[in-house]
């Protein structure tokens, strides 16, 4: 555990950004290791806001995020007093921001019990505080998880994490920047290996100034006794510069993880970091990675930094944000991981075009290729019903701030309105041919006119799908690898599929049936690979990924045997049909059951629920064309179906409020769905109530598609929205807190102890739901 | 691993809340905050156990006050409030007892009638004078008239006893015991025939509160809300389904076919959904209370009910209908060979006692059915020995309820006290 803290540790880096914050910064690192130590600063008055950055509540990822929530409140001191202790008060304090605020406090569930466990003990010999009058023997010395922070100059305090800032002025007086602590001198000069003889890696004359203006001053200062306050009132905003803290969330992951945090500049242009760090004195960061690498608790021989971190992975790619003020909408290099030749392309274009080819970083494929994200990410870093909302405590790796290109906002789910209008055009087929509804006179024209629209539509959304494939493979992987996307990549098979079902009398009479084993092919494909998941266990069993929306991947096979047997084919759809259904049973229980261990499932009702209603409406439907008439088993699928959508109908007050989305489109076939069945069920059992129910089922349905038609149409034109930035697909493959690693997360780390900690949740869980054992 | 479980549970009450603090303050004081608790997974998940543990050694201290609390004060208030403390006590739980008739009630009706060829029984059936099922029927009707009558009263005088039973994870499923109770009384009626328009009528006013319980509790199950199925379910739960197939039998027998499909198709799923459920015993089923073990029973009263409803509606006892019968024939003997499992809950008489009688009438049913159907030498036996064996259970529990009628209200009902402690 020790070793693991440590090696944590050695990955953090500071970022500094200017000759005088580098002073502060190592003081803060300072500040991060005494309380490491387990040491309180005890400041009287001055900085009391900074000094609720103690001991671990710094150092440990989200309690770092509420004690710079409380320094930038204005009652910091009274708030932060409380932080040190775990008295009550404050843990109230904490539950009631808790719900009352989750994006201030990201507390991520109940934090004030995290609060009173000390992680990573740390060993005393080896943090030892520094006595009054005494040298600090740093050699040995743990660095604490530290908060890498930059310095920019601007007025204010500033403090940013998770994308949320936190701003406030602080109006403590502090001292003279000159006025440093000896002891920072001291460590600074004697005891990082090379901190002065490191040669600049890129020649970098930010990266020269420091360490020369940190050795006068160590030459200049005698050892006195430190001022334990001291490191508080260096980030006062003395200067008139403020402190922008950036914390990515995960100190040990800075490397890998992509920190978002605005680095500001004097001119307030703010550049959103991506992979890299975009600002040239920030190669003094790396240069405290190095000196840190070589924090352990054993003394070390001078001069063998390089041993630990070879300088070329850490360091070359800061000198690379030097580029990015010529950067121009092509030339971002952000978007480079998501692109499938990593911009190659684009630069073999230009140069045809004639233009001179830039050279390229010999270290620009290493870093562009990012590995496959697990499924448990993207339960740990998204949240919402469709797991589509990135947790404040998560961080992108595009930018979030910017629109990005076309086609990376470009989701699959978008296949939704194809499956949503092509099955109108099914309807209104169905509607002009069923004698059950002929009395309404329907005009066989709607359907053509519905099922051209859908072709168009299809036409569409298919090539900017196919282009997104082109150009953007790393987002299709990533969207197969969503637990909840992956579902929709049946979708436009299921389309095809509904075009063909739905296909004007007037356009053909017949299909061909290879057409059928066309459609087919790709869903059997696709179902091979996510049953099997299922089936076999890892990261994506259903029971973690168990959630409405892989109705969708089910339905292919109803849909495909209705299609089958209504081209005559005998034994391919009753094969679709049974492997269907026998599916179709599993994730029915599963989805019932709402295990403690799935989370997906949104605790607000939400259109996804309508998927429910998909599978047995078709299946009536395809079991029905299979024996040929409408008999039992049909009639069985067919009341479940409407029980279902009674059950969903009655909880009319679940619908209100939600984001429009364009997976809503997806939710519509279901209704739609239901209402063919009713027509299908009417002609077998012809009354009033039967032909009444069809038609008020297809006007609902109807009227749905209408309704997101106008709000798709809204947000497309009016509101530009319909496709924004596609969180879900861009979320950091790493855990993004180390700190959630430590209590407990570390059980999930492999799939056994993940099972236990699943039964230990069952054991609490009456509790937790309120509920008395008798 | 809190933290995983208030993620899970973020609706869990403050109580909770202060109930883990409370829990975190005592193991992790402040002098030992630099405790290295996450030194390892292994101490980790030691902690979590330990927690578990305590959190449920915590409930139990709370829950025996309680329930001794509650048993005083009901003891105290008894004198003063006697006429209203019955109310109190009284629940949902007690239409055991009207099931159980109605369905011998059913059964004896089945016996008796000309069609069936009951071989084995023809000698017993027919030297019993007739009034002997008028007897029992009416015995029914008024049990079952005496303890709608009583729960009205409940319901206006002692609404937030009710409302809590409502929402308990058991009691919540005896709301559709009197439903059922008048359904089967209505097919066992000696003087209504099914084409009747009253037969009609009463069909409908006994399946609509069924169905809007179904909507109420299944949606509960598969939307959202607390009542998760893999926390909620337990054995009785299948009383919602057998509500459902009852309601599909006795529409079946008017000849409303399509209301008899649609009943049993919301039967048979989510059947289907609870027999997945119970067979993984997740949480719910292990939260049942030692004293109510009897309701294990109704695991086979479900399988056997819905080959009758299913029998009812495909006019024969065709395959379907004997596998359900079989299956039920299945679970009861892997109930009848863990005489262990009912130990505890036989030490002294209660109303969960009532449980063991209505499975066995239907599946007696199912077994008059079936041998109707088969027309063997074991198939009547099977039906000889199952309808003896529902009589005289019946009979004897009858008995006891006349010998023990203090036991039949108890001040320490682990219902009770669950209501109270809710409430």
């Amino acid at each position: 555990m020790r070793q693991l803290a440590r090696r944590r540790a050695s990955r953090v880096a500071p970022r500094v950004h200017s000759t005088y914050s580098w002073h502060r910064g190592v003081s803060l690192f300072k500040m991060g290791r005494e309380h490491k130590g387990g040491k309180i600063l005890q400041t009287p008055s001055a900085g009391a806001g900074v000094r609720a950055a103690s001991l671990r509540d710094l150092s440990a990822g989200i309690r770092g995020r509420f004690v710079l929530a409380s320094i930038a409140g204005s009652r910091e001191s009274e708030r932060t007093r409380k932080i040190r202790g775990r008295d009550p008060g404050f843990r109230k304090f904490l539950y009631s921001m808790e719900s009352k605020q989750r994006l201030a406090f990201h507390s991520e569930k109940g934090t004030g019990m995290a609060m009173q466990r000390n992680f990573g003990e740390v060993p005393r010999k080896a943090c030892s505080f520094p006595e009054p009058g005494k040298p600090t023997p740093l050699r040995g010395c743990v660095p604490s998880k530290l908060v890498p922070f930059s310095v920019p100059i601007d007025r204010g305090l500033k403090f940013q994490m998770g994308g949320k800032e936190y701003q406030g002025s602080s109006s403590q007086s502090s001292p003279d920047p000159e006025s440093c602590p000896s002891l920072f001198r001291y460590i600074t000069s004697k005891s990082v290996a090379g901190f002065d003889v490191t040669p600049s890696p890129r020649g970098d004359p930010a990266f020269a100034e420091v360490p020369e203006a940190t050795d006068d001053d160590i030459q200049a200062q005698t050892l006195c006794t430190p001022s334990l306050s001291m490191p508080i009132e260096m980030i006062g905003p003395h200067h008139a510069h403020s402190i922008s803290i950036s914390m990515p969330t995960t100190p040990s992951a800075f490397h890998e993880e992509h920190s978002k945090a605005v680095l500001e500049n004097e001119n307030g242009v703010a550049y959103p970091t991506g992979r890299q760090t975009h600002h040239p004195i920030s190669s003094t960061a790396g240069l405290l990675q190095q000196k840190q690498a070589k924090f352990h608790s054993q003394p070390l021989p001078i001069g063998n930094s390089h041993t630990n971190m070879p300088p070329d992975t850490k360091l070359d790619h800061l000198v690379r944000p030097q580029q990015m003020p010529r950067n121009s909408r092509f030339k971002d290099k952000r978007y480079d991981s998501f692109k499938t030749w990593s911009g190659k392309l684009e630069r073999q274009i230009s140069s045809l075009r004639g233009k001179p080819q830039e050279p390229e970083e010999a270290n620009d494929s290493k870093s562009t290729k990012p590995e496959a994200v697990p499924a448990d990410r993207f339960f740990d870093a998204l949240e919402g019903p469709e797991l589509d909302k990135l947790k404040a405590s998560e961080e992108l790796v595009l930018p979030e701030d910017k629109k990005w290109p076309f086609l990376l906002r470009f989701p699959v789910s978008s296949f939704g309105m194809c499956l949503g209008v092509s099955s109108q055009a099914i309807l209104w087929k169905t509607l002009a041919t069923s004698p059950s509804t002929s009395f309404l006179h329907i005009s066989p024209t709607v359907n053509l006119v519905l099922w051209c629209i859908s072709l168009a539509l299809m036409g569409i959304v298919s090539a900017v799908y196919v282009l997104k494939i082109i150009f953007y493979f790393e987002a299709i992987r990533r969207e197969y690898y969503h637990p909840i996307r992956v579902n929709f990549f049946f979708a436009p098979w299921i389309a095809c599929l509904f075009l063909a079902i739905g296909m004007p009398p007037s356009v053909a009479a017949t299909l061909h049936a290879a057409l059928w084993y066309v459609l087919m092919a790709p869903i059997f494909f696709l179902e091979l690979k996510i049953y099997g998941q299922w089936m076999s266990g890892g990261q994506r069993r259903l029971s973690k990924v168990a959630n409405p929306s892989n109705h969708l991947s089910i339905v292919g096979n109803f849909v495909g045997a209705l299609l089958g047997a209504s081209m005559g084919l005998k034994e391919g759809p009753i094969f679709f049909y049974a492997v269907g259904l026998a599916h179709y049973t599993v994730l029915f229980v599963t989805l019932y059951q709402r295990l403690p261990t799935n989370e997906t499932l949104p605790r607000d009702l939400h259109p996804v629920f309508f998927l429910f209603v998909a599978a047995p409406s078709v299946a009536c439907m395809a079991w029905a064309k299979i024996t040929g008439d409408f008999g039992y088993g049909s009639k069985i699928a067919y009341f479940i179906a409407l029980f279902l959508y009674a059950s969903l109908a009655v909880r009319i007050n679940f619908f209100r409020g939600f984001r429009f989305s364009l997976a809503w489109w997806a939710y519509t076939f279901p209704m739609t769905g239901a209402a063919i069945a009713t027509i299908r069920y009417s002609t077998d059992v012809k009354n009033i109530f039967t032909q009444t129910l069809s038609v008020a089922l297809s006007v609902i349905s109807t009227i749905a598609v209408a309704a997101l038609l106008a709000s798709t149409v809204i947000h497309a034109f009016v509101l530009r929205d319909l496709f924004a930035n596609d969180i879900a697909i861009a979320i950091s493959s790493k855990m993004a807190k180390s700190s959630t690693k430590d209590d407990g997360r570390i059980l999930a780390s492999s799939s056994d102890t993940a099972d236990v900690e699943a039964t230990v949740d069952g054991h609490l869980l009456p509790v937790l739901s309120g509920e008395p054992m008798i | 691993m809190i933290r995983g479980i208030q993620h899970r549970w973020p609706a869990s009450s403050t109580a909770i809340h202060h109930l883990l603090y409370k829990y975190y303050d005592r193991h992790f004081p402040v002098k030992d905050a630099k405790t290295n608790i996450s030194s390892s997974p292994l101490a980790l998940l030691h902690i979590c156990m330990e927690a578990a543990v305590e959190v449920h050694q915590i409930q139990l201290q709370v829950l025996k006050p309680v329930a001794a609390a509650a048993a005083a004060a009901a003891t105290a208030t008894g004198k003063t409030l006697s006429k209203f403390s019955m109310l109190t006590r009284f629940h949902a739980g007690y239409f055991r007892i009207s099931l159980s008739l109605c369905g011998q009630a059913l059964l004896w009706k089945t016996l008796i009638e000309p069609s069936i060829d009951a071989r084995a029984l023809r000698a017993v059936v027919s030297r019993l004078p007739s009034f002997v099922f008028v007897l029992l029927w009416s015995l029914a009707f008024l049990t079952l008239l005496a303890l709608c009558f009583l729960y009205v009263a409940r319901c206006v005088l002692r609404f937030r006893s009710v409302r809590a039973e409502f929402a308990h994870h058991v009691g919540m499923n005896y709301l559709f015991a009197p439903w059922i109770s008048w359904l089967l009384l209505l097919q066992s009626a000696p003087f209504l025939r099914p084409n009747t328009n009253g037969y009609l009528l009463l069909w409908w006013l006994f399946s609509l509160p069924i169905l809007a319980l179904d909507v109420k509790i299944y949606g509960q199950w598969f939307t959202q809300g607390k009542k998760f199925l893999s926390t909620v379910a337990n054995p009785t739960s299948q009383i919602s389904v057998i509500g459902n197939l009852v309601g599909a039998r006795a529409a079946a027998q008017m000849g409303w076919r399509e209301s008899a499909l649609c009943l049993f198709s919301l039967g048979i799923a989510h059947y289907l959904v609870l027999f997945v459920t119970l067979y993984q015993r997740l949480l719910g089923s292990n939260s049942l209370p030692a004293i109510l073990r009897p309701v294990f029973f109704l695991f086979f009263a479900a399988p056997s009910m819905a080959s009758l409803a299913w029998d009812s509606i495909s006019s024969t006892f065709d395959t379907p209908c004997k596998m359900l019968f079989f299956l039920s024939l299945f679970l009861f003997a892997s109930l009848v060979c863990r005489p262990a499992l009912f130990r505890r809950s036989m030490r002294r008489f209660s109303v969960a006692w009532w449980a063991y009688s209505f499975p066995l009438s239907v599946l007696a049913l199912a077994a008059t059915e079936y041998a109707q159907e088969v027309k063997g030498a074991v198939a009547n036996g099977l039906m000889l020995i199952l309808s003896v064996l529902s009589v005289v259970v019946t009979l004897v529990l009858m008995v006891f309820t006349a010998i023990k009628t203090n036991d039949l209200l108890p001040h320490d009902d682990p219902f009770m006290c669950s209501f109270n402690n809710m409430q």
